[in-house]
């Protein structure tokens, strides 16, 4: 009986293993692909606003050139024909917020 | 007495420079433009342009403005097929657009060979210089004459009503509200010249503005544009029209009017 | 020696100017259809093609400047882009529509550098990679502009009008690229005071201009000064192609055409 409880215990932790194992290397599977949509997502959401820039208030302008400047590092590390058409996109959309946060300050 | 090499050197280099602008063309020659050397490739002798002709009736904004001709011989790039879509000299001569109650005759419009088509030979022609001149005095004795080649006074032409030259011309000018820019310019002349007085009003009634601006005179400060008889002479500012389609530069009384200071 | 190069140094001096080329003159304006032609030649010819031959009139008449020069990131200069056939076909630049899938007006449009479409001697190739070669345009410049309104200079095309009229309706919005947008914070249209006595103001209209190109494509590149009024533009400037010159040389409207912007009457 008890050598068949140690089966059943190996079994159990090895389902368990496999399992754990499996879902890992789904979520690592994933895991490109998920990065991608993230990165992509997160310049749409940021880059959406341009058209509104002059009435935004000036705490979410900011804000907005930070998430483009983290964002930027990002986007360097993408195959050559998406960096140089995202890191252009991004640098005219930042520097639009840019724009619009110094006509406030000096204007 | 023998005269020292580099003098005579100096002289041969610079003789061109000293005369350029100061001969005396025949007035029926004065303002004629060859083009069309490609031409030669059709078959077809090049285009001898009279200007005389053209600016008894039109502005010279009329043509380098809103048709477009280039200011230097061959520059344009006039092809037959562009004449045939409508650009450049089949603008007008298009067998539809009537001027002086009648349509002008098209150009490039009949087929390739030029012996068959007669109105290809109506520009297409070795110049007759004797016709040539016979048609200018036709044309030129009814207006004041002036300058050491006798030729039109078209300024004083125009002022008198003697000529009304055309300045817009349907299907090819579009109308804007007139830029009124009147001023006269006084150019100090360096040397014993008197100086030169510009008159915006007497250019522009030809010109408009944008036959001179910007590429002539790009800016509008005054005294920005500096040049000298030689720069002229070579075809700079004023050298644009002035030494050879407008009244020469061997005329210096015209531009040299302000009394001596 | 020294006095021979001297004299000849002297000669070449007061010589030069007579011999130089006649400058200013009216140079050869370029004919409707040309108006607005880029020659691209990043890698073209490396790569034993003719250089790209691209004229604006076919696609501004369909899409909006914002579209390409933004979205899809295009630069304002020939050749600043640094557009390749593997960019192409990997659905990028060109090939953001020129992929042989998207349908515009009930066609597929053609595919750009698609490998299947690279023959033996490239023919394919030659629709864009055309300069000096003779290739007929698919699309005929007269018959495609005839019934819009017509325009001094330029195209010939009074393309704010056909906009304004509705006879040209400019996309601006592609799928997979653009960012769906929901509003647009309208700007002021402001007058400037040229420093000309005599020229009348510039009407300078935000609308007419954002309609066809958004915020991004001007600020801050083409006009970067914040405060109002702090840059002064000169005309020199802006027919080199700063300011107003960066679109108004080559593609939209030329400056030759002064009353556009000069509009408003001397009071």
């Amino acid at each position: 009986m008890r050598r068949g409880r140690s089966w059943l215990l190996a079994a159990v932790l090895g389902a368990g293993a496999a399992f754990t194992v499996g879902a890992a290397q789904a979520v690592l599977a994933q895991g490109p692909a998920a990065a991608t949509q993230d990165w992509k997502k997160e310049f749409e959401e940021i880059c959406a606003k341009t058209q509104d820039a002059m009435a935004l208030p000036m705490d979410e302008l900011k804000g907005l050139v930070s998430r483009c400047d983290k964002l930027k590092p990002r986007i360097e590390k993408l195959d050559e024909s998406q960096r140089k058409v995202y890191s252009r996109r991004l640098q005219v959309c930042r520097d639009l917020y840019q724009f619009v946060i110094e006509s406030r300050e000096k204007g | 007495m023998a005269v020292p090499l580099r003098i005579a050197v100096l002289v041969v280099l610079l003789a061109p420079v000293a005369s350029r602008g100061m001969e005396v063309v025949p007035a029926h020659r004065y303002g004629l433009v060859q083009f069309g050397n490609r031409a030669a490739a059709a078959k077809v002798p090049p285009v001898s342009f009279d200007h005389w002709s053209h600016r008894a009736r039109f502005t010279c904004r009329l043509c380098h403005v809103d048709v477009g001709f280039a200011m230097t011989a061959g520059q344009t790039g006039i092809s037959a097929s562009t004449n045939r879509s409508g650009y450049h000299c089949g603008a007008c001569h298009n067998g539809k657009t009537v001027l002086g109650g009648k349509p002008v005759f098209a150009s490039c419009s009949a087929g390739v060979d030029v012996d068959e088509s007669p109105s290809c030979r109506r520009c297409h022609e070795k110049r007759d210089p004797e016709k040539a001149r016979r048609d200018y005095e036709a044309l030129a004795e009814k207006f004041p004459r002036k300058g050491q080649a006798r030729a039109v006074d078209w300024e004083e032409a125009e002022a008198k009503g003697l000529v009304r030259p055309i300045d817009f011309v349907e299907g090819v000018s579009i109308r804007r509200a007139p830029l009124k820019m009147d001023k006269e310019i006084s150019i100090e002349s360096s040397g014993w010249m008197t100086d030169v007085l510009f008159s915006h009003r007497k250019h522009s009634v030809w010109n408009g503005c944008e036959v001179c601006h910007p590429e002539i005179y790009p800016s509008t400060k005054s005294g920005t544009k500096k040049t000298s008889m030689i720069g002229i002479s070579s075809g700079e500012s004023c050298g644009v029209c002035h030494t050879k389609v407008a009244f020469p530069i061997a005329d210096c009384e015209r531009c040299h009017v302000k009394p001596v200071r | 020696m020294r006095r021979w190069v001297a004299f000849l140094a002297v000669s070449a001096v007061v010589a030069g100017p007579a011999i130089a080329e006649q400058t200013g003159a009216k140079k050869r304006r370029p004919l409707p259809p040309e108006f607005g032609r880029v020659i691209i030649n990043n890698a073209s010819e490396k790569a034993g093609l003719a250089p790209v031959s691209f004229d604006h009139w076919f696609h501004r008449a369909k899409y909006t400047c914002r579209l390409c020069h933004v979205d899809i990131g295009f630069a304002m200069k020939a050749g600043a882009t640094g557009i390749k056939a593997a960019d192409n076909q990997a659905g990028f630049y060109c090939g953001a529509c020129h992929n042989g899938k998207l349908v515009v007006d009930k066609r597929k449009v053609f595919e750009s550098c698609g490998k299947a479409l690279i023959g033996e001697n490239r023919a394919g190739c030659l629709r864009c990679h055309s300069v000096g070669k003779n290739v007929t345009p698919m699309v005929d410049f007269k018959t495609f502009t005839k019934d819009l309104p017509v325009g001094r200079f330029g195209n010939g095309v009074d393309w704010e009008k056909a906009e304004e009229t509705g006879l040209v309706k400019p996309v601006d919005f592609l799928e997979g690229v653009s960012i769906p947008r929901k509003s647009f914070t309208a700007q002021k249209d402001f007058a400037l005071s040229p420093k000309l006595q005599g020229m009348p103001d510039i009407i300078f209209s935000h609308q007419k201009h954002t309609v066809w190109n958004g915020c991004e494509l001007c600020h801050p590149e083409i006009f970067v000064g914040v405060k109002k009024g702090a840059t002064k533009y000169s005309m020199v400037e802006i027919f080199d192609g700063k300011y107003c010159g960066a679109c108004h040389v080559t593609v939209a409207f030329p400056l030759i055409d002064c009353g556009r912007c000069h509009a408003r009457p001397v009071q």
